[in-house]
């Protein structure tokens, strides 16, 4: 584990300053208050107050997992076109650690598209988003961030084994938007979706960071983040087992370069 | 002297397109190679494009399959403990690709560091002693998209370099150099050498190999034709001559083509002709006789690798 924290800080400092330079990293931030005007109008319409919070927190979501997958491609298709991705996998540290590190600080990065609906819904509507439970919001905010990078390498996977699997990782996202309760919380699609859900982080990040913004005590907050931490955890160990699979199987291809 | 690296009955096979109501095409790229490599050699892999010198780089870094047969890196085998041979070697590529164009020189540098696993302060000294040792100090800080194709070069080099291997491979790395640069490459090669790293090296160029090897291969279509010291390249290259004349009529040029060690007498399109020799000596006795008919536009030239494999191997040599 200490072997894997220093080439962890290093692809992490490296990204850091790939961001600087290549803005584009973060082009979903241009899109997101058109999505979050879309959806304060329609809880606006409804005249649901209480939906505001969810109505700011969807459009973060969404904004987020598109930044962690959009980079996941991008990073596994720029080494590729750059002819350093060969060079990347003969190294001594394994390129899922590599691309956790680089995907994280792009989606840390990310955040900023908090801020962005907050000033929407402000300067829009007039709203002002309040937080009365801070410390859950934080670490879940950090919790989730880790979780949708450990998640992303998974489809990392997929661009490694494809060129065009940017459409198959755009289509992916839309069931995992409904399982991940963003638009609709859990508790209220079909009871058989529901076990399901629970499988996947966002459904439990997204109740959270719901209950963070409402008045009302938050409950079994350690219980709630410990899910989260787990399922982290666990979809980190099958990003690495499933891009270890792809690569030996490109290897054994002779397409690591070419595909 | 112990072997770095032993490649034995070493075989690829890509598959190639499938075509309608026909089987897959295959390529074989290395067919049942064996080659050794004794530790601190610099080790030159000759060949023309499609030979499989780059297969063969590809498999020892680990970064390719073998279809069949071994190969290991310090005794290590390259399939079975992948792991244990990668801070083993160090990989540098020929061409401008391999680096993040738009990232400093530094920051390259200090990147593949860490992936080697040298602690931050460690592989900033290292980015910073590199950097020196290639000459690019001064452009630590600049964008490496602005590096002429010669630094670039430089730069590959020291990438390779980041993880202090004890083995090297080096694919094409002079590949669009000018003269100069590849000089000081070959300086840098020399001096890697001098620190007992065994350096596998890829290349078309035979003076190249001559220059810095101290063994070479030649490989033609993933097989062996042969290992041979550079000395005997030079012989090659001093046997196999050529002779482009002009205003030499067919009597003269019969009489040419009878003399000893002449393997070829060719008319150009432009009305001239090639003489090629194959011989000791031969060039100089071709020369008296065109002198002693008043023929003086001469102009006498050494064979490239190609050239020596039409001699060597026959005109397959050619094909890929």
């Amino acid at each position: 584990m200490e072997g894997w924290l220093i080439p962890f800080r290093g692809a992490m400092r490296f990204q850091l300053r790939a961001l600087r330079r290549t803005p584009t990293y973060l082009m979903v931030l241009v899109t997101i208050p058109s999505y979050t005007v879309i959806f304060l109008a329609l809880t606006d319409q409804a005249d649901r107050p209480d939906l505001f919070g969810a109505a700011v927190l969807a459009p973060v979501l969404i904004a987020m997992w598109g930044v962690a997958i959009w980079v996941a491609g991008m990073i596994v298709r720029g080494d590729r076109f750059l002819g350093v991705l060969e060079a990347a996998i003969a190294t001594p540290t394994p390129y899922s650690v590599v691309l956790l590190a680089r995907i994280l600080v792009v989606t840390l990065a990310g955040w900023v598209a908090m801020a962005e609906t907050w000033l929407t819904a402000w300067i829009g509507f007039g709203v002002v988003i309040e937080i009365p439970h801070p410390v859950t919001f934080v670490l879940t905010v950090a919790l989730t961030t880790l979780a949708m990078a450990a998640t992303a390498v998974i489809m990392a996977s997929a661009f490694v084994l494809s060129r065009v699997a940017n459409t198959f990782a755009t289509s992916a996202s839309y069931p995992f938007y409904v399982l991940g309760g963003v638009l609709v919380p859990v508790a209220l699609l079909p009871a058989w979706v529901q076990p399901l859900s629970r499988l996947v982080f966002l459904s439990w990040s997204s109740d959270l960071l719901r209950d963070s913004l409402a008045l009302a005590p938050v409950t079994n907050v350690a219980g709630r983040l410990a899910a989260i931490a787990v399922l982290t955890v666990a979809g980190f160990a099958v990003a690495a087992w499933t891009l270890g699979r792809v690569l030996h199987h490109v290897r054994e291809t002779g397409e690591l370069a070419f595909r | 002297m112990s072997a770095a690296i032993e490649v034995r009955d070493l075989t690829r096979v890509f598959e190639g397109s499938k075509r309608r109501g026909r089987e897959r095409d295959e390529v074989v790229a290395l067919d049942h190679l064996d080659l050794v490599v004794d530790e601190g050699q610099v080790h030159g892999l000759l060949g023309p494009n499609g030979a499989g010198k780059t297969t063969l780089v590809k498999i020892l870094s680990t970064v390719l399959l073998p279809t069949a047969g071994s190969a290991s890196v310090l005794g290590r085998d390259v399939v079975r403990e992948t792991r244990a041979v990668r801070p083993l070697i160090g990989i540098v590529f020929g061409g401008e690709r391999g680096l993040y164009g738009r990232l400093t020189a530094l920051d390259n540098l200090r990147y593949w560091a860490a992936l080697h696993r040298l602690a931050d302060a460690e592989g900033l000294r290292r980015a910073h002693e590199l950097l020196d040792r290639v000459g690019l100090h001064e452009r630590a800080d600049d964008r490496v998209e602005t590096f002429s194709r010669g630094m670039m070069q430089r730069l590959h080099l020291a990438r390779g370099l980041v993880g202090d291997p004890p083995v090297l491979f080096l694919d094409e790395p002079t590949t669009g150099l000018d003269p100069i640069a590849a000089l000081d490459f070959r300086r840098l090669v020399d001096e890697l050498r001098g620190e007992g790293r065994t350096i596998l090296l890829t290349t078309h160029d035979m003076v190249e190999a001559e220059a810095v090897c101290d063994r070479v291969a030649l490989i033609d279509r993933g097989t062996l034709l042969a290992v041979e010291a550079p000395r005997t390249l030079a012989t090659w290259i001093a046997r196999y001559e050529r002779i482009d004349v002009d205003g030499a009529s067919e009597e003269v040029l019969a009489q040419v083509r009878g003399l000893p060690g002449v393997s070829a007498v060719n008319r150009r399109e432009d009305g001239g002709a090639r003489i090629e020799t194959d011989a000791d000596g031969a060039t100089q006795q071709v020369l008296r006789t065109l002198v002693d008919h008043g023929i003086t536009s001469v102009q006498t030239s050494l064979p490239n690798l190609t050239e020596v494999y039409v001699h060597l191997v026959g005109d397959r040599g050619l094909e890929v």
